[in-house]
């Protein structure tokens, strides 16, 4: 039996302790404590694992495979890899914002041209995009143009259908409020209609991006063995297995950078609605 | 002068056909203070919509000093019940939005918006954003943005409604102090029996499913209205003469606030 006294301070103890708990949950640094606590342990089973195998031609250690990474980052190939694969990336990602927002804005605002091209969004975006790898390379040959396009392919849909989106769904509300003052069609898109879709807009360019670095992966594994591709066949072939996981992780390195600078962007443009979304 | 001339308007709907509003007639004279009273679904938010010109009426017409009204107008400016306010621009260049739109550059419509902040009382909050605004500022907001194009004719459609029992009744006080100043014509949409008898000069009772005009009342209140107005017997009469006209449609539609 506890007398009514102790109850008094052991729940006065625990309600404290659960307080702050509490405000640590709340800190700006606690998820970050949570992600990198949570990445050490990961690499900690990784690198168990790692060592208990007899021979690290099959799974390799996550400290040879950091170590590798820092020789390869080291080398003249390494680097040429990267730019050889970088050129036709950047242009079909460019063309693929541009032509992506262009697009989208026009079907999203004009329902004519959204139901023409409707079906053919639809086909293109159910299809996996590498089936369409050898027809790229026949029409085009496996010169630049045919990666430009398949990275393009790769990142356009998302982009047209996110914009699209955008625009459709902007306030009916701001678009009268806009037309009571006498709105001309073109004042209307530009103040109204665009600034209210960015959100659409931007998560279509995070999600594009995302796309595109697939794209250019996979054509070069696929098909056109050059840049990155190459030298993730070539380590594969000749058994060269830390090298191998070191060009993934590279990637998986220029991936994540890549989505946290569109991630930042994206919330740069579409601070409003952060700020007023936590308000709420 | 407005003058709505057989008014008739169908939506089609899943159900087939829906008379929002049956040839509806009547005047609104200059510089007059007008209200439409009627419960919610009489089709008054549509008719003002007519007026505005952002609806098309189903047959009939509306004349604004005689001229037909075809789309929206310079000499109209209107005011929404959930304000409308763009999230992403501060309260001055919300205030300046209805210049913006009819052509004037952003730099110009917040410096003529200015005055007009300045008379709704907002001009402490001209570079704040919406979302950090009460309801009641965010409608003055609404305000300031519809009396900086400088109409002649004021369309409200019930501006207060979404605004709580205290913010409302200052609102209504404040506005008649600013339409005394300043007599434009005002047609203003409402269900609140209360807020129709205290602003107006004449209220328009009307019927519901499908609207229809059901009585023109004219409130013989003195100008300008103090709050205690409420409280005298003419006021209560009239009050009550409204809620004998609506409460045969309460049991048909929802709401209509007795207050």
């Amino acid at each position: 039996m506890t007398t009514p006294d102790e109850t008094a301070t052991t729940s006065t103890a625990f309600r404290s302790a659960r307080a702050m708990f509490g405000r640590w949950l709340e800190t700006d640094w606690f998820p970050w404590v949570v992600r990198i606590t949570s990445l050490l342990i990961f690499f900690g089973i990784w690198e168990y694992f790692g060592r208990q195998q007899e021979t690290s031609l099959f799974f390799v250690p996550v400290t040879s495979v950091i170590s590798a990474l820092w020789d390869l980052a080291l080398t003249s190939e390494f680097w040429n890899a990267y730019r050889e694969t970088l050129v036709p990336f950047v242009y079909g990602w460019l063309l693929a914002l541009v032509v992506g927002i262009g697009f989208g804005l026009i079907i999203g605002r004009f329902q004519p041209a959204f139901q023409l091209s409707t079906p053919y969004l639809t086909f293109l975006n159910a299809l996996p995009v590498s089936t369409l790898v050898p027809v790229a390379v026949i029409l085009f040959g496996i010169g630049y143009s045919s990666r430009v396009l398949i990275v393009f392919l790769f990142a356009v849909v998302e982009i047209i259908l996110n914009t699209a989106a955008g625009v459709r769904y902007a306030s009916r509300d701001l678009i009268e409020m806009a037309r009571s003052f006498k709105a001309t069609e073109w004042r209307l898109f530009r103040k109204v209609i665009l600034p209210d879709s960015l959100p659409g807009i931007m998560a279509g360019v995070r999600i594009g991006t995302g796309r595109a670095v697939v794209g250019m992966v996979v054509v070069e594994i696929l098909l056109v063995a050059v840049g990155v591709g190459l030298l993730i066949l070539r380590y594969r072939a000749r058994f060269q297995s830390a090298n191998l996981y070191a060009m993934v992780f590279s990637l998986a390195v220029f991936g994540v950078v890549l989505l946290t600078i569109a991630r930042l962007v994206e919330r740069r443009v579409t601070r409003w609605k952060v700020v007023m979304e936590e308000t709420k | 002068m407005i003058e709505i001339k057989g008014i008739s308007r169908t939506f089609q709907t899943r159900e087939g056909e829906f008379e929002a509003l049956d040839d509806v007639s009547f005047e609104v004279r200059d510089n007059e203070f007008f209200s439409i009273l009627g419960p919610s679904g009489c089709g008054k938010t549509t008719l003002l919509k007519i007026v505005a010109g952002l609806v098309k009426p189903s047959a009939g017409s509306v004349l604004v000093d005689g001229h037909e009204v075809a789309g929206p107008g310079e000499d109209r400016a209107m005011v929404f019940q959930h304000f409308v306010l763009l999230p992403w621009a501060d309260v001055l260049t919300n205030a300046g939005f209805g210049l913006e739109m009819r052509g004037v550059p952003r730099r110009e419509s917040r410096e003529s918006a200015r005055p007009y902040l300045d008379q709704v009382g907002l001009t402490r909050f001209a570079s704040h954003y919406p979302h950090e605004l009460s309801g009641g500022m965010q409608q003055r907001v609404g305000l300031a943005r519809a009396l900086a194009v400088n109409p002649d004719i004021l369309l409200m459609d019930e501006p207060f409604g979404a605004l709580d029992a205290q913010t409302r009744q200052l609102m209504q006080e404040d506005l008649t102090t600013l339409w005394d100043k300043e007599k434009k014509t005002v047609i203003f949409v409402t269900h609140s029996m209360d807020e129709a008898a205290y602003l107006s000069d004449r209220v328009l009772v009307m019927d519901t499913h499908p609207g229809r005009v059901k009585e023109m009342i004219d409130i013989p209140l003195e100008r300008p209205r103090k709050p205690s107005v409420r409280q005298s017997p003419v006021f209560t009469d009239l009050t009550t003469r409204m809620w004998h006209l609506l409460r045969g449609m309460v049991g048909e539609s929802d709401e209509v606030a007795p207050e």
